[in-house]
């Protein structure tokens, strides 16, 4: 994926998108405030200098797909793993709530399930049917929508051709109104995803950590 | 619901039908027959429209198979129906082209929401204690009838009245024609952070009385006078789009902005420069950007057009509005003001917008109106780049033109604080019975003017909302309406496209409780009123719509070949696409929708009046719609509660924005509890300490402190509008909601949290400053 920082206004549609798609609970106001809200997709924001002559600037953080992801070999129960298609997976039953995973993870896109997740009936039937809801003692996390990938990727075999680029989208990157999230294959040299990554424009969130985050920052740009 | 609770459900359900299906099997039977067109898994996308702000959003839902508890004939079962599962964005619709907001997204939860109105109800205890029975559809729509009806019976028909939140379809037109035919006055509107300043400034200016939209794709400048456009303002998805175009959308090419404002919005925050404006000032900046342009001979004064007679001095060069006097006035620096002005007039196409508060200040009609006179100064009213307006669609459901009549009388209609009065110092109030619509004017409107009070004395009260809030909860009958995924919906988008736009859908699902279409309900109450004159010509408000989209053009196929119109079902294509659009075609201006009016002599600066003394009350007070919120109205929905504020960080909560370094001086902490009063009331916040507000501003969000407004929402955090002063904009009485002024004072002791999403997801404090 590649975020543009110039094209992104901190309107946070993906983040209520993310919500929707991957029926994250809400956890109300008492462990909200304990820092237990589950939000796998967030907005940073940054000020910067003093009034008058102050900035804010805004970031999306997901989970980066690392290569050298810190959170799997962590993992006693290979629960956080790596598939071949190079996401970071989490495999919710194995999971046993050590949250190793979320000490390791320098970006802090790891959640953890302190209670079932409820919804006050019948806010339940809004769940999507194409992902699993999490129950107490999982760590959960964004899976890049890898309910999305799979249905794309089944249909695009069921009519024997490869997948588009830009066929298929994450829920947040579908929603985003200034198209500053953009998904698709860095396999492919060809691809948007690709182009904007090869950007002179473009960072990786904590580069020095070795991580190898597969997620491009293209920083803001000025006009001044 | 787990599996267990599943199986069990599923065991009662069928035996309860298998007993009760002894009497009338083919009754019972047909509750549990699926909807055929269901394949289980397979997800089906239909269109409907997102009712949350005026700009009107295109949806596309996505519909599956599931089973839902309901009730029918006082039975419950589990049924196998139709659910909506998520909204995206529909990519044909020209407003929302595929994409949605954040509102827009969590909008789904009203339908599935867990304190949403299941039957019509009846009040039984005292008003507004929240008493309610169950009544039947047969027995509330008789009630109404008949108290309707003896109305016409006193031929006291004036006395009726219908509240409604703005909107421009044909669900208004036909509350209009009802009211209309019966002999009531039209229906009346209130909002909070309503637009009539702008749409008076550009009738005055232009001759549409109406929002403008911007052409961001193609622009190369913009000043936005707080308006944020980005976050909550006008059209904001269609706006979002253009900016991400305006910004990397052109190899090369990156179009500034200038953002004026004394709180950073979230709009403020992606200015590339951010200037904080003393409040009240904002049309003197814009006129002094226009002095160094018309004396730097950089465009001529006539170039404006109209839109610069209006103001006074403007063909003299406006002589008022030399730099030192601006820079005196606004706060911002003389060199900076001619900077900009330069970078405005050479970067053209460039575009300048107003929006929000400086528009409800006393002279908030001034500052629309110089930003209209520059917008003309440097061409760019209606030119690539610049400020457009939308066509409006003559989509008209004939026989009778109600809404253009309707429209005159509405310019000349009371303000919602003279008809409060009104009602108030009446023996016998003139409204007799009050129909309410999803208007909330009560949690809306300052205290001062006692809105609550004057419902109270309104004998019969009627409401047709889908939850219980501060208005409705006044209501003596309840008639709870679909929600919008359940209905028959329809918008004409004022803002937002240069296409004339009609949006319509059919309903996505089945309703989920016994609710009724309030259309539908409205066209029931007129069948069994024997006066209504000339009766309303449709059975069903689908009927209504049909013949309103039969009557538009039939051009919008694009495949038409030139020369050959084939015959387009407008209504099919219609309700399959989500609406019907064309494009206007090029070169051609839409018309002027009202009667250019005279203004009288042109507009001068006269400084804006603040209640409260200066040295008792030393800080502006700014509400501001919330990002979640707007004005309060999604204040319900559980995601939008849990959603930081991206400017803040905070959720669930209320709280009150301060400059550090007056939170020094007042020795006031990070989440420190304040009491914060005005003349009119006040309110205790935890503060907030924000780098990007003015010293003498504080800034609130709107959207918590309801009363009543269901458990997501009740007694959750305070109403910066029980602090406003009743003082209103001079020219057209709307309500000035960024004119009061305030006091802060620490309050030791009291139990109130800033709940911050930033922070705390781990602890490790010393990364934490500046955050």
């Amino acid at each position: 994926m590649a975020v543009d920082l110039d094209r992104c206004t901190g309107c946070e549609a993906c983040v209520t998108a993310c919500h929707a798609e991957n029926n994250i609970p809400t956890v109300g106001d008492t462990q909200a405030a304990r820092g237990r809200a589950l939000h796998w997709m967030r907005v940073e924001r940054y000020w910067e200098g003093e009034f008058p002559d102050v900035r804010l600037k805004f970031r999306p953080v997901m989970c980066q797909q690392c290569d050298a992801a810190p959170c799997e070999p962590v993992c006693p129960t290979y629960a956080a793993h790596h598939t071949d298609e190079g996401l970071n997976a989490q495999v919710y039953n194995r999971c046993i709530g050590t949250r190793y995973c979320a000490n390791a993870c320098p970006y802090n896109v790891r959640f953890f399930n302190f209670f079932n997740p409820s919804w006050d009936k019948p806010l339940h039937l809004q769940l999507n049917p194409d992902v699993s809801v999490r129950e107490v003692g999982v760590m959960e996390k964004c899976t890049f929508c890898v309910q999305r990938i799979k249905a794309a990727e089944v249909q695009a075999k069921a009519e024997d051709r490869s997948l588009k680029d830009g066929e298929l989208k994450p829920a947040c990157a579908q929603a985003c109104p200034a198209t500053a999230l953009v998904f698709g294959d860095l396999n492919d040299p060809e691809s948007e995803v690709s182009r904007l990554s090869r950007s002179p424009r473009g960072t990786k969130l904590l580069d020095d950590q070795g991580t190898q985050p597969k997620v491009t920052y293209l920083q803001r740009q000025s006009s001044e | 619901m787990d599996r267990r609770e599943f199986l069990k459900a599923s065991a009662i359900t069928g035996a309860s039908a298998t007993l009760a299906g002894c009497g009338h099997p083919e009754h019972q039977l047909i509750r549990f027959i699926p909807e055929e067109e269901l394949v289980p898994g397979v997800a089906t996308w239909k269109p409907s429209i997102c009712p949350l702000c005026p700009a009107g959003c295109g949806l596309l839902v996505r519909v599956m198979e599931g089973d839902a508890e309901v009730v029918r004939n006082g039975q419950i079962g589990l049924i196998k129906m139709g659910l909506a599962k998520k909204l995206e964005g529909n990519p044909a619709h020209p407003i929302s082209q595929g994409k949605l907001c954040v509102r827009g997204q969590a909008a789904i939860q009203i339908t599935y929401h867990p304190d949403r109105l299941r039957h019509p109800l009846k009040r039984t205890g005292p008003r507004g204690a929240g008493a309610f029975q169950e009544v039947t559809w047969d027995q509330a729509i008789d009630e109404l009838a008949s108290k309707v009806g003896a109305l016409a019976e006193a031929n006291n028909q004036g006395a009726l009245a219908f509240w409604m939140r703005p909107s421009r379809g044909q669900r208004r037109e036909l509350v209009a024609q009802f009211l209309h035919r019966f002999g009531a006055p039209p229906p009346f509107s209130f909002e909070l952070f309503g637009e009539d300043v702008l749409r008076r400034a550009n009738a005055l200016s232009f001759g549409r009385e109406q929002l403008p939209t911007f052409d961001l794709a193609r622009t190369r400048y913009v000043i936005s006078f707080g308006a944020d456009f980005l976050g909550t303002w006008n059209s904001p998805v269609s706006q979002n789009i253009g900016y991400g175009l305006m910004r990397q959308g052109r190899p090369g090419q990156r179009a500034k902005l200038v953002q004026l404002e004394p709180r950073m919005s979230q709009t403020g925050a992606n200015a590339d420069e951010w200037l904080p404006i003393r409040p009240g000032t904002e049309g003197v900046l814009a006129l002094g950007l226009a002095h160094v342009i018309l004396n730097g001979r950089m465009r001529s004064a006539d170039a404006a057009g109209r839109a610069g007679t209006l103001v006074d001095g403007w063909m003299n060069g406006l002589p008022d509005f030399t730099l030192p006097h601006v820079e005196t006035l606004t706060g911002i620096a003389a060199a900076r003001v001619e900077r900009i002005a330069r970078e405005l007039a050479e970067s053209a196409p460039a575009v300048a917008i107003i929006g929000g508060a400086p528009l409800a200040q006393t002279n908030g009609l001034f500052h629309a109106l110089a930003v209209n006179a520059l917008n003309a100064l440097v061409g760019s009213v209606e030119t690539p780049g610049g400020v457009f307006f939308t066509p409006i669609p003559n989509a008209s459901s004939k026989p009778d033109a109600a809404g253009e009549r309707e429209r005159r009388r509405q310019s000349a209609a009371p303000t919602l604080d003279k008809l409060a009065a009104g009602i108030l110092s009446a023996e016998r109030p003139p409204i007799q019975i009050l129909l309410l619509d999803e208007a909330n004017p009560v949690f809306a409107a300052p205290p001062a003017w006692r809105v609550k009070d004057a419902l109270q004395k309104i004998p019969f009260i009627a409401s047709f909302g889908n939850f219980l809030d501060e208005t409705s909860i006044l209501a003596d009958l309840i008639l709870p309406d679909h929600s919008f995924l359940e209905s028959w919906v329809d918008d004409v988008p004022e803002a937002g496209t240069t296409m004339a736009v009609a949006s319509v859908a059919p309903p996505v699902m089945k309703a989920l409780h016994q609710t009724r279409a309030m259309p539908d309900v409205l066209l029931d109450v007129a069948r069994r009123l024997p006066r209504l004159n000339p009766p309303l010509p449709w059975q069903t408000f689908e009927q209504m719509l049909r013949a309103s989209f039969e009557a538009l053009p039939a051009r919008a196929a694009p495949q038409t070949t030139p020369g050959v119109q084939p015959a387009v079902d407008v209504w099919s294509k219609a309700q399959e696409q989500g609406g019907w659009w064309a494009e206007t075609p090029a070169g051609t201006r839409p018309p002027p929708n009202v009667a250019t009016r005279d203004p009288g002599r042109p507009v001068s600066f006269v400084a804006a009046r603040f209640d409260g003394e200066t040295n008792e009350y030393p800080f502006h007070f700014l509400p501001y719609a919330s990002q979640a919120f707007l004005d309060g109205s999604l204040a319900h929905l559980p995601w939008l509660q849990e959603l930081p504020d991206v400017v803040t960080t905070a959720m669930w909560s209320s709280w009150a924005e301060i400059n550090p370094k007056t939170a020094e001086r007042l020795q006031i902490a990070q989440g420190n509890v304040v009491e914060i009063a005005s003349r009119h009331g006040s309110l205790r916040a935890p503060v907030l300490l924000s780098p990007g507000i003015a010293p003498d501003v504080i800034a609130m969000p709107v959207g918590q402190g309801h009363e009543h407004y269901t458990r997501y929402a009740t007694g959750r955090g305070a109403n910066p509008i029980s602090l406003l002063a009743p003082i209103v904009e001079e020219e057209t009485g709307a309500l000035a909601w960024a004119a009061t002024r305030v006091r802060v004072s620490r309050v030791v002791g009291a139990d109130l949290q800033l709940i911050l999403f930033a922070g705390a997801l781990r602890e490790r404090p010393h990364e934490h400053e500046g955050r």
